[in-house]
Order: structure tokens, then sequence, then C-alpha cells
């Protein structure tokens, strides 16, 4: 026996709770007499249920430190270095587009000799842009690491509230390595990479922990609001063993 | 869904208080990103979508007509965007086969996992639309009348799209055994 559609409409109504009075009475007798009836009410409730169940995840950690970067541009009252928010806030500029702002704007702290040497020759547009910005960059100090799993150096950079952690690494086997800040004001900003696989980066209160693995070039964006006083500590772990740890400060300019 | 306050937080927004955006978003990041990650069925693509919502809202507050509600209006934002994402990478038909891109845990009872997956898998299966009515209705938790706003069609397409999707998604996880 065909089941007429204004039931199938009834049934529906009743599992999304958007049924009357006089429709539940309507389906009720129905169902009563319709073992058909009764079956297709059980298929739709079963599906409803697993739609219903389905689970929800939990956005990427650092998109909301990403989201809220992108909340001051209106606040035109406000004082910032600018040209960095301005790069953050277009529209046009996707996830993807951020993180090669950061490129750009690491590559343009980099020294010439660097870029000179061809390892960034792709990225050679992007650091003409932030060039013309003018932006001063100071450099607070080096660290160079010189292990068996990885070696290079990172250096601490500043521009505006901004540190910049700035990553120039080789390394044999994955590699952990945890960029700490004590400071509660401060908060982790953004990061940039120039592969766009290889690095995977997790952001906490008060630590930014980064994994990696072959030669990489990356930046960790800080923001330090008060420009007050800082320090980064750095841990390297392979393999769940600390191999390496070192300091870098920065003596504020708030 | 408390309105008044999205609405005060949209005001002070506008007069550039980072902290009231810092609420919608906590408000709104995670539906935003699983409504988006639904459509897509891809956690990276979603958080891309995510991020334009959010920068749109943000960009356009000032256009935000207050007889209509906040969620609303973030929410046709989001399938907007997924639909566009999805014309962009030439995904807007149905997905025959797609399978989910889930990052469940391994702690997760595997008949539930399987049928969770199963689900996402049949849900690209059916085309954007009828998807957008079945993430409002199962994900937003949205009734006839929210998804008529959030879509802008009438409450009568709501239901024959609701019960269409329905419908197909019940094929799709028939012939797959998983129903």
């Amino acid at each position: 026996m065909m089941i007429e559609p204004k039931y199938f409409e009834l049934i529906q109504a009743d599992l999304d709770g958007e049924i009357d009075l006089a429709g539940k009475a309507e389906l009720e007798e129905f169902l009563a007499a319709s073992e058909e009836g009764r079956g297709v009410y059980e298929e739709l409730e079963t599906l409803c249920r697993s739609l219903d169940g389905m689970p929800e995840m939990d956005p990427p950690q650092h998109l909301r430190h990403v989201l809220l970067n992108q909340a001051p541009v209106k606040a035109a009252a406000e004082p910032s270095p600018g040209f960095l928010r301005g790069l953050f806030s277009g529209p046009a500029l996707g996830y993807a587009g951020v993180f090669a702002a950061g490129v750009a704007l690491t590559l343009a702290l980099v020294d010439s000799d660097q870029i000179s040497r061809g390892t960034f020759d792709d990225m050679t547009g992007l650091v003409g842009t932030i060039a013309d910005s003018k932006l001063t960059a100071p450099e607070h100090g080096t660290i160079s690491v010189d292990e068996s799993e990885v070696a290079g150096t990172v250096t601490l950079r500043s521009a505006g509230p901004l540190l910049i952690v700035d990553f120039d690494l080789s390394a044999r086997q994955p590699v952990e390595i945890m960029v700490g800040y004590s400071d509660k004001t401060i908060w982790f900003n953004g990061f940039a990479q120039l592969e766009s696989i290889g690095t995977t980066i997790a952001a906490q209160t008060g630590a930014v922990t980064v994994n990696m693995d072959g030669k990489r070039r990356y930046a960790v964006y800080l923001n330090n609001p008060g420009m007050r006083p800082a320090t980064i500590d750095l841990r390297f772990m392979a393999k769940e063993q600390v191999i390496h740890e070192a300091q870098l400060s920065f003596s504020g300019t708030g | 869904m408390s309105e008044p306050d999205d609405i005060k937080l949209m005001e002070r927004c506008s007069n550039g208080d980072r902290h009231a955006f810092e609420l919608l978003l906590a408000r709104y990041e995670k539906p935003v990103f699983n409504a988006a990650y639904r459509m897509l069925n891809s956690a990276d693509d979603a958080r891309d979508v995510t991020q334009t919502v959010f920068l749109k809202v943000y960009e356009h507050l000032d256009q935000f007509d207050p007889k209509y509600r906040f969620f609303s209006w973030i929410y046709r934002i989001t399938l907007n965007e997924s639909m566009n994402w999805l014309k962009k990478t030439n995904r807007l038909g149905a997905l025959e086969g797609d399978t989910a891109d889930t990052a469940s845990g391994p702690e997760q009872e595997a008949s539930n996992q399987q049928l969770s997956e199963g689900m996402q898998a049949a849900l690209m299966t059916i085309s954007p639309d009828y998807r957008a009515v079945i993430v409002l209705k199962h994900l937003l938790g949205c009734s006839y009348h929210e998804i008529s706003e959030v879509l802008e069609i009438p409450e009568k397409t709501v239901k024959s799209r609701l019960y269409t999707a329905r419908q197909r998604l019940q094929e799709t996880l028939t012939e797959r055994g998983l129903h």
C-alpha cells in the first residue's frame, strides 16, 4: 500500500520538532494503522539520529590568533606599525596568503646576501614589494645550533610590537622545537614558512611548538604589545630527548 | 543563540572594540568551521573558509541589517563561501565515493567512526544545496524558519530539500551497507 505524501511530510515534521497538535494526532492515527508507515518513521528517525550524532571538530588552535589579528584593522585610532596589519587585513588574502605575507616579511628582514645566494629566488617578487615599506627590523641576537640531529641558526628580531623568531635549520630527523615565553601578555601572532609542507606548528599559552624535518626556513611571530623585555626559551627535542637548549632575549623598547 | 548580545557585540565591533570581536569569534568560530568542514570535507579548506568568513563579517559590519539575526547572516556567508570554494575547486557537483577527511582519535569506537565517516562520505554525494540544509538542520540545529532565513528560500522549499536530501542520504548509506 502506497503511503500518501502528506504522511511523509508529517513524519518529517514530527522528527524535526515542527509538527502542530492536529498534525501530531493525524500522524499517530496513521502510524497505529500502518506497519509500512512505522517502518518509514523508524528509518528516518535512525538517519536523523546518525546525522545529529556526527562529531564536531575543534578548529586549529592557531586559527583564532590569526583571526583576532584581523580585528584591530578597524580601530583606526589605535597606533600600529600599519603595514603589517594591512597585509593581514585584505579580504583577498586567504589563510595561505597570511603565511605568504609572513614569508615576505621574513625575507625582507634577512640580509641581502642570503637572498642573492639564490635560496629564495622564487620569492623575489614578494621581497621587492615588502622592501619598499622601509621596515626596520633590529636584530636582538642569534644562537647557533650544531647537533648531530639538527644544525643552523635562530635569530630574534623585532618590528614594532612584533617579535620575530627566525629559524634557518637543517634536521636529519624529525625535530620538535618548543618556543617558550613566560610573559603572559605575549601571544602567538603568526607563522610563515617557505615550504608549504614539512613544518607544522601548534600554539598554546606561553609556548609554540614547531615540528620539522629536513632543511627549513620559517619564522614564528609573537605579539609583544607592551614592547617589554622578553626572554624566548628554545628547547630542541628529537626522539623525545632534549638535544639542545638556548635563550634569546629582547631588551624592550616600551 | 542570544540575539541581543550578538547585535550589541556587532555594534561594539563597529566601534573598533577588539574584545567584542573576540567574543563573537569565541561564539561562532566552531560552528562556522564545522559547517564549512561538513560542506567541504576538508579541515584545511574549512580553516581557509572560516578565515574568509570572519574577514567578511568584520569588514562588512556596517552592512549588516539588524532586522535579520546575526547567526543567519554569518551562516549564510559561511555557506556561500563554501559554495564558492567548491566552485573554485571544481567540486560543485556531487562527488561519488568521496571519503571523509576526519581527524578523530583512536579511542573513538570503531563502528561509530565508520558510521560517522560513512555519513560524511554520503553527504559529499549529494549536491551542495541539499548538503546545506542538512548542515543547517543537523549540525547547526536550525528550525525550518531559520533555514529559510539563512538560505533565503521559502519554508516549503526547505522542507522539500530536507526530504530529498535525507532520502538520497538514506539510499547511499543503504547501498554502502551502513544503514
